[in-house]
């Protein structure tokens, strides 16, 4: 299970050591117990600690609390713009004219954080065109794989 | 016995007058979520303008706004949840929440268990039951949304929270109740006093239940956003002649408690409940106990 967790983080070129015996699985979910937590949780639960994903049909789908987690390492990232923030929570891809600042690896296929100017994880894409001076200020370089904008489009 | 003259009149002999109402939108700013932000300023910035609730230190009235507060990037990161004012409050009469083992025994959709989880700063253990499991995804989504690691959700009916083995320091019974006519256009037409008994007996069930999994120096917060003093003082007055608990002086918003009602004297202590009668919030009832010391 944490090795699921630990591919998905080193795609965004961080390397993370969860302890294996707080993780738990639950019917698909992973969730990270502290040690209250494990001291008291019972199999049955339907939700505990800190929710980091999901696998469905072989892929992990990241949780935002783990997108959190990996933020406050040195996971890739990209920091982006008032206006391109708002269109990446609305779902949309991140065009060059929206980065402010790049961190850690610009290689196409990467996966990288996106966050706002107030340094907070909006979720994360993989980089698909040059996130340098040379690309067009149009161009889509960031494709979006998830963002928070999801905790709405999951109640419709 | 049913509609909306029969209510009414019922309102009228517990000294309240009817008037047709709109609660004003409220959001409570998640403390842990909020250290070195300005969400205020942000908010502004956006379009949304707040005011301070003068009896709540971290909710704040929608004066305005021009976006929806639910779709904000803000809410989003779980800076700050959505939820009305009365509701606010029966989390935070508990005393000294930081790493206590606390229930919140009917918690979907979770804005009380997130709100228990802020103040206790995600310290301690958190246990949340609701009975109906469709709720429980919604109830996740809200935890998942303000980042809260200390809790863990059973789809456990209330009235069975002893077996999970587990004393609690804290408990919330916010219980299922018949709700008031606030918000609801329909409320007259489909309550009957019929739903009002059923209500009281499944709230007491709950209580009973809660008095048996607290520690004997514990605090249990009921609440309901009931006006129906049957699913309220009545039930309190009959918590301390039944189960052994005794009523706590809460200093919050609202009226006294009711002591007589349609002509039944309830034990004195009733008053220290506290009852909102519709007015700048939803109507609400909240109650603290704590069990009787044995002599």
């Amino acid at each position: 299970m944490m090795k699921t967790v630990s591919r998905f983080a080193f795609q965004l070129g961080i390397k993370i050591a969860l302890n294996a015996n707080f993780a738990v699985k639950k019917a698909g979910r992973y969730f990270l117990l502290n040690e209250a937590l494990k001291k008291v949780v019972a199999k049955d639960f339907y939700y505990a600690g800190t929710y980091l994903g999901k696998v469905k049909n072989g892929k992990f789908f990241p949780s935002f609390s783990l997108l959190a987690m990996l933020a406050r390492g040195e996971a890739n990232k990209i920091v982006v713009e008032k206006k391109a923030a708002w269109l990446f929570i609305c779902g949309r891809d991140v065009l060059r004219k929206g980065i402010l600042s790049v961190r850690g690896s610009r290689k196409k296929g990467s996966h990288t954080l996106v966050f706002n100017e107030f340094g907070e994880c909006l979720g994360f894409g993989k980089i698909i065109g040059r996130l340098d001076e040379v690309a067009k200020k149009n161009e889509v370089v960031v494709r979006n794989i998830s963002d928070i904008g999801d905790f709405l489009r999951r109640e419709a | 016995m049913s509609g909306k003259e029969f209510f009414v009149d019922r309102y009228r002999q517990l000294g309240w007058k009817f008037y047709n109402f709109q609660p004003r939108q409220a959001i409570r700013i998640n403390v842990t979520n909020n250290k070195g932000k300005n969400l205020k300023e942000r908010l502004q910035a956006v379009g949304v303008q707040l005011e301070n609730i003068p009896f709540l230190e971290t909710g704040y009235w929608v004066r305005n706004s021009k976006v929806s507060v639910g779709a904000t990037a803000e809410y989003l990161l779980g800076l700050y949840s959505i939820q009305e004012a009365a509701a606010q409050i029966p989390a935070t009469l508990f005393t000294g929440l930081k790493g206590k083992t606390v229930l919140d025994a009917c918690a979907a959709p979770g804005g009380k268990t997130v709100q228990l989880a802020d103040l206790m700063r995600n310290t301690g253990v958190l246990v949340a039951l609701d009975l109906m499991k469709q709720r429980l995804a919604a109830l996740s989504n809200h935890l998942e949304r303000c980042h809260v690691s200390n809790a863990i959700v059973y789809n456990l009916d209330a009235r069975r929270a002893s077996s999970l083995k587990l004393k609690f320091d804290r408990i919330l019974l916010d219980v299922p109740c018949s709700g008031n006519f606030v918000g609801d256009r329909e409320w007259f037409k489909r309550r009957t006093i019929a739903d009002v008994r059923r209500n009281a007996k499944l709230q007491k069930e709950i209580l009973t239940e809660a008095a048996k999994c607290l520690f004997d120096d514990g605090e249990i917060v009921y609440s309901t956003c009931s006006l129906e003093p049957e699913e309220n003082e009545v039930n309190m007055d009959w918590a301390l002649n039944h189960l052994n608990l005794q009523i706590k002086e809460v200093d919050c918003y609202g009226q006294k408690g009711l002591t007589e009602v349609f002509g039944s004297r309830l034990d004195v202590s009733v008053e220290l409940c506290r009852r909102i009668w519709p007015s700048e919030t939803q109507g609400f009832f909240v109650c603290k106990l704590k069990k009787a010391i044995s002599k």
